[in-house]
C-alpha cells in the first residue's frame, strides 16, 4: 500500500501483543504491520476488543506490565527500531517526536494543575528555554487550537473547562513539541456530535501546518471518511482489509468490511395507520432538581429546571425520538413519562388514565405494561444473577405465570424474540458481550409484553455492528407486537432509521418537533442545523454515490 | 483499552468461583489463609493439641525454660522417636542467681494420643492428648516453658487462641451484622432516617477510642464472673466498632442504587424489600468479606493490648493480651524472657488474616483482570 514517491515514517511489522487473564491468555493483537507515510492520515478502525488501541500503545512502549510482545514485532520510526529501546530513550521520544492524545480528555490532563502549567511541563521536559518563553508558547499554541480567550485559560484548571475545550488542550499538549507522528485514541468518541466535527477539523488543519502524520484510532466510519488517506480494518487483532480510504469504502473486498459498512443506520419506519389511539401523552410534563449550596447559615436552594413544561405524544405502534447533546434533558423526561422519576408539573397520561399523582404501590399495573430499557447494558443488569433470574424478575413480582416452569417457558420465548438460545439462561452476565447484555435487557421488558418500551440510548454503548444489529431487533419487535417506543438518542442516523416523529431538545426545552423527515432535511432553527450538519455532512460533502448518504 | 475478548469458557464460573480462581493465583494470600486455618483449628481443639491442662501448676518448675526437641542425641545417635531433655536447677551460691542447664542424662521421649488431665468438647468428656511424655516416671515437657506457678506456656498458648479467636469473631460478627443493617436501611431509605442514623453514627465516631475502653471497662464491676466481663468487653468493642462499617456499606448502598439494574427492577415493580434483598445486599458482600477479614486481626490486637493492661479479659480465662499481662514488670521478664511467646502468635495471625485480606481485597473484583 505504500507509495515509491512518499516518504514512509513509522513501519510496523508483526506485531504481537498477548495478555495472561483469569481464565488463560488471549492474544489481543496478531502480527499487524502497516506503514505511516510522511504527512498523511492512517486509520486504524475496528470495534472493541479488536487490538486497536492496544497497538497503537505498543508502538510507544506504553502497554501495561503484563503484556506480551512478540519476538518478531518490530516497529521503526525515522529509521530507528523503537521495541527493545530502553523506557528512557522511549520517554524522550514520546511527547517531542511520538505524542498521543487520547478519548476521554478529562482523565487525561491532570486535575490539580493548571492548564499552563501542563502545557509548560511538556515543553520544557523536551526543550531548553526560559521559563517564560516556555509560556508565551503555551499561549501561541492555546490560541492554534481556538480556544477562546487563550490568556485567562491558561490559569485556568482542567475542571473549568468544557469537554471540547479540554480535547483542545489535550491537543495542544500533543503538538507542543512539534512531534512526527500524532496518535489518536478515538479522540472525538466522548464529545458530543457538534463538537467531534470542530475537534476533527482542528485536527486536520494542525496535520496540515506541520506536516504530521497522524495515527487515527476509531470505530467511527464518518470520522475515518473525513480525515484520512490510508485505512486499516482491524477484527480480533488482525488486520482485514487495507487501501486508500476512498477505495475501501466504494469498494470493501473482505466481508467484515462490507458488514461495518452496511451496518450505518439506513431505511424508515412503516407509515402508521390512519389514527392510531394515544399510548403515552405528556402535557407540560416539568422536572426540576433543588440544588443546595451556601454554607450551613446561609443556605440557598436553587431550582435546575431540568425538563422545561415539555409536550410530547406517543401513539400506538408509533416511535418518537427524542435528541439532544448531554445535559439537555432527554434521559430525564423519559424517566419521568414512565414514573421512574417524579414530575414537579403537568399532565402525563397513559391511555385514558392519568398516571402522574398516582401512589408507587398503585402504579404496580402501569409496570407490565410500560417498561425501559436503558443505554449501558454492563450496569443495567445485577451481576450476581442468572439471566433466568435476571428476566423472570417482572413476572415473579407481578405474579404471573402459575409456576416456575410457566414462567421459564415465558422468559424461553422472550429469549427467542431476542435471537438468543434458551441454553443461556444459567448463565450470569458478566460472560456475554455488550451486544448480547442488551439483548437480555431488552428480553426482560419484552416478557412483560408491555405496550411501551422507553429506550434511553440502547445503541450508544455498542460497536457499530452490533448497533445495527439491535436496531434491527428493535424493529422487528416493534412490528411484531405492535409496541409504541419513546427513542432517545443522540444519534440522528438512529432516529433517522426507527423514528416516526421526533422532539429535539436543549436545556431542557424543546427546540423544534415534527415528522422526522420534516426536521431533519429541512430543520428551521440553528441549533437542529447543527445537529443535523455534524450528523450527515461528513459524508455528504464526499461521494454522492455511496449507501450512506443521507439524501 | 479496548479489551474486552475472553477465551470461551465452557462451564458458567459463578461470581464467588471467579474469586477463588484469582484468590488462588496469589501465593501469600494463599499461605495467609493456610495459616489462618491452622491457627483456627488449634484454637478449636487446644485441649487436645496441649500436652497440659492450662491451669495445671507444677510448684517445682517454676520459670522453667523452653525445652527443645531432639532427635539425636549428644553421641549422634539417631531417635526415631523426638525427646527433650530434663533439665537440673543450679543456684549460684554468690548470686543466688538460678541457671538452669540441659540434663544429657535425662531424656524424655515423646508418646502420642497419651492419657492426661481429663478435657471437655461439645460436652464430650474425654482425656487423650495428642502428645506428651510419661508422667509417672516424673517426666515432663514444656516446649515453651513454664511461668510463675508453672503453668505449661505451650498450653496455655493453645487455649488463650481460642478465647482471643472467639473475642475477634464475636465482635466482628455482630459488628457487622449491626453495621450491614443499619448501612443499609440508611441507604436505602435515606430522607429523615438517614439523617438521624448518621449522626448517631458520627456521634460513636467522634469518640476518642482509647480512653473510652479504659473508662468503659472501669465501670465493669472488678469482682465480676469471667465471663460476665469477657462478655461486655466485646459488647463495648462492638459499640465503637459498627459505626465506621456501617458508613462503608451506606456509600456502598447509595452507588448501588443509581444503578441502572435496580432502576430497572423498580420499573417491573419490584417492591423495596425485594430490591433490598435481591438485588442491593448481594453486591455489597464482597466488601463485607474483605472488611471481616480486615477486621479481625484489629479486634484480635486491640483485645491483646487492653488485656495486657489488665483490663480486658480476666482470670481464670486465658487469652494472649492477659498472658503478657504477666511479665508486665522488667523483673519477670528478665527471668522469663519466654512468656513473651504470645507475641509472636499475635503477629503471625495478624500477618497471616492481613495476607488473606489483601488476597480477597484483589479478589473480589474478578471483572477485571490485573
Amino acid at each position: 500500500m505504500s507509495t515509491d514517491s512518499q516518504q514512509i515514517l513509522l513501519t510496523a511489522r508483526d506485531i504481537e501483543v498477548g495478555f495472561p487473564i483469569i481464565e488463560g491468555f488471549v492474544q489481543a493483537v496478531r502480527g499487524v504491520s502497516f506503514d505511516i507515510i510522511q504527512g498523511e492520515t492512517l486509520a486504524l478502525v475496528g470495534e472493541s476488543g479488536s487490538g486497536k488501541s492496544v497497538t497503537a500503545r505498543a508502538l510507544m512502549g506504553m502497554l501495561s506490565e503484563r503484556a506480551v510482545v512478540g519476538k518478531n514485532a518490530s516497529v521503526e520510526f525515522s529509521g530507528q527500531q523503537l521495541i527493545g529501546l530502553p523506557e528512557e530513550r522511549l520517554q524522550k521520544m514520546r511527547g517531542s517526536a511520538i505524542s498521543m492524545i487520547f478519548q476521554e480528555p478529562m482523565t487525561s490532563l491532570n486535575p490539580i494543575y493548571t492548564v499552563g502549567s501542563q502545557i509548560v511541563e511538556s515543553i520544557l521536559a523536551h526543550q531548553k528555554m526560559p521559563k517564560k518563553e516556555a509560556r508565551l508558547k503555551a499561549l501561541r499554541l492555546l490560541q492554534e487550537v481556538q480556544i477562546p480567550r487563550p490568556e485567562a485559560r491558561l490559569d485556568q484548571y482542567p475542571h473549568q473547562l468544557s469537554g471540547g475545550q479540554r480535547q483542545r488542550v489535550m491537543i495542544a499538549l500533543a503538538i507542543a513539541n512539534e512531534p512526527k507522528l500524532l496518535i489518536a485514541d478515538e479522540p472525538t468518541t466522548a464529545l458530543d456530535v457538534t463538537i467531534q466535527a470542530q475537534i476533527l477539523r482542528l485536527i486536520k488543519d494542525l496535520q496540515f501546518k506541520y506536516g504530521m502524520s497522524v495515527l487515527l484510532i476509531t470505530h467511527d466510519l464518518n470520522v475515518v471518511r473525513k480525515t484520512s488517506e490510508q485505512i486499516c480494518v482491524m477484527r480480533n487483532g488482525e488486520i482485514v482489509e487495507r487501501g486508500f480510504t476512498e477505495d475501501v469504502f466504494t469498494n470493501p473486498q473482505h466481508p467484515y468490511t462490507k458488514h461495518l459498512i452496511q451496518s450505518e443506520p439506513k431505511g424508515s419506519p412503516p407509515p402508521l395507520q390512519s389514527e392510531p389511539a394515544n399510548s403515552l401523552q405528556g402535557n407540560k410534563v416539568r422536572v426540576v432538581y433543588k440544588i443546595r449550596h451556601g454554607s450551613f447559615f446561609n443556605r440557598k436552594t436553587e431550582d435546575l429546571v431540568a425538563v422545561n413544561d415539555v409536550s410530547i405524544k406517543v401513539r400506538q405502534s408509533e416511535s418518537v425520538g427524542v435528541v439532544g447533546e448531554s445535559g439537555s434533558g432527554k434521559t430525564t423526561l423519559g424517566l419521568a413519562l414512565i414514573r421512574l422519576i417524579s414530575s414537579q408539573g403537568g399532565e402525563i397520561r397513559f391511555g385514558d388514565r392519568r398516571i402522574d399523582n398516582v401512589e408507587r404501590k398503585d402504579l404496580r399495573d402501569l409496570r407490565t405494561s410500560v417498561q425501559v430499557v436503558f443505554q449501558d447494558p454492563f450496569s443495567s443488569l445485577n451481576p450476581r444473577m442468572i439471566v433466568r433470574q435476571i428476566i423472570a424478575e417482572g413476572l415473579v413480582v407481578n405474579n404471573i405465570g402459575n409456576s416456575d416452569a410457566d414462567r421459564d417457558e415465558m422468559v424461553r420465548i422472550a429469549l427467542k424474540d431476542v435471537q438468543m438460545e434458551p441454553d443461556v439462561m444459567d448463565r450470569f452476565p458478566h460472560e456475554f458481550s455488550g451486544g448480547q447484555r442488551q439483548r437480555i435487557a431488552i428480553a426482560r421488558a419484552m416478557v412483560m409484553k408491555p405496550k411501551f418500551v422507553l429506550l434511553d440510548e440502547p445503541t450508544s454503548a455498542l460497536d457499530l455492528s452490533i448497533q445495527a444489529q439491535i436496531i434491527d431487533l428493535l424493529k422487528d419487535l416493534r412490528d411484531k407486537h405492535k409496541l409504541s417506543y419513546l427513542f432517545i438518542s443522540h444519534d440522528l442516523k438512529v432516529i433517522k432509521a426507527l423514528c416516526h416523529n421526533v422532539l429535539v431538545m436543549q436545556h431542557g426545552n424543546v427546540v423544534e418537533a415534527g415528522p422526522t423527515e420534516q426536521v431533519l432535511v429541512n430543520p428551521q432553527k440553528e441549533y437542529t442545523k447543527a445537529l443535523v450538519n455534524a450528523a450527515f455532512e461528513v459524508v455528504s460533502n464526499r461521494s454522492q454515490s455511496t449507501s450512506l448518504n443521507f439524501n | 483499552m479496548n479489551m474486552n475478548l475472553r477465551s470461551q469458557s465452557k462451564k458458567s464460573l459463578t461470581y464467588w468461583e471467579l474469586v477463588r480462581k484469582k484468590f488462588f493465583r496469589k501465593p501469600y494470600a494463599v499461605i495467609g489463609t493456610f495459616i489462618v486455618i491452622t491457627i483456627i483449628i488449634l484454637g478449636i481443639f487446644a485441649p487436645f493439641f496441649s500436652p497440659y491442662s492450662p491451669t495445671r501448676t507444677d510448684r517445682e518448675r517454676q520459670y522453667f525454660p523452653p525445652q527443645t526437641l531432639h532427635f539425636f542425641d549428644q553421641e549422634g545417635n539417631f531417635h526415631p522417636r523426638p525427646f527433650v531433655y530434663g533439665i537440673t536447677e543450679e543456684m549460684d551460691p554468690n548470686t543466688y542467681e538460678f541457671s538452669f542447664m540441659p540434663d544429657p542424662n535425662q531424656k524424655f521421649f515423646i508418646h502420642f494420643f497419651t492419657k492426661a488431665e481429663p478435657w471437655r468438647f461439645l460436652g464430650i468428656n474425654l482425656e487423650t492428648r495428642l502428645f506428651g511424655v510419661d508422667r509417672n516416671k516424673g517426666e515432663y515437657i514444656y516446649l515453651v516453658g513454664t511461668d510463675n506457678l508453672g503453668r505449661d506456656i505451650f498450653s496455655k498458648l493453645l487455649i488463650g487462641t481460642r478465647i482471643t479467636l472467639l473475642m475477634a469473631f464475636l465482635v466482628v460478627g455482630t459488628a457487622g451484622l449491626i453495621g450491614i443493617v443499619v448501612g443499609v436501611c440508611s441507604g436505602y431509605f435515606a430522607g429523615t432516617f438517614d439523617l438521624v442514623t448518621q449522626r448517631i453514627v458520627e456521634f460513636i465516631l467522634a469518640f476518642p477510642d482509647l480512653p473510652l475502653y479504659l473508662a468503659l471497662l472501669a465501670l465493669l464491676p472488678r469482682r465480676a464472673d469471667a465471663v460476665l466481663v469477657f462478655i461486655m468487653f466485646a459488647a463495648i468493642l462492638v459499640l465503637l466498632r459498627w459505626a465506621q462499617f456501617s458508613r462503608e456499606i451506606r456509600g456502598m448502598v447509595i452507588s448501588i442504587r443509581s444503578l441502572d439494574y435496580v432502576r430497572a427492577a423498580e420499573a417491573v415493580g419490584a417492591s423495596r424489600p425485594r430490591i433490598l434483598l435481591r438485588h442491593i445486599v448481594p453486591n455489597t458482600t464482597s466488601h463485607i468479606v474483605v472488611w471481616v477479614t480486615y477486621q479481625l486481626p484489629d479486634v484480635i490486637l486491640l483485645e491483646s493490648f487492653l488485656s495486657f493492661l489488665g483490663v480486658g479479659v480476666q482470670p481464670p480465662m486465658v487469652s494472649w493480651g492477659s498472658m503478657l499481662n504477666q511479665i508486665l514488670d522488667f523483673q519477670s521478664f528478665n527471668r522469663a524472657p519466654w512468656m513473651m511467646a504470645p507475641v509472636a502468635g499475635i503477629i503471625l495471625t495478624v500477618l497471616a488474616f492481613n495476607a488473606m485480606g489483601d488476597g480477597l481485597r484483589d479478589a473480589v473484583d474478578p471483572y477485571s483482570d490485573k
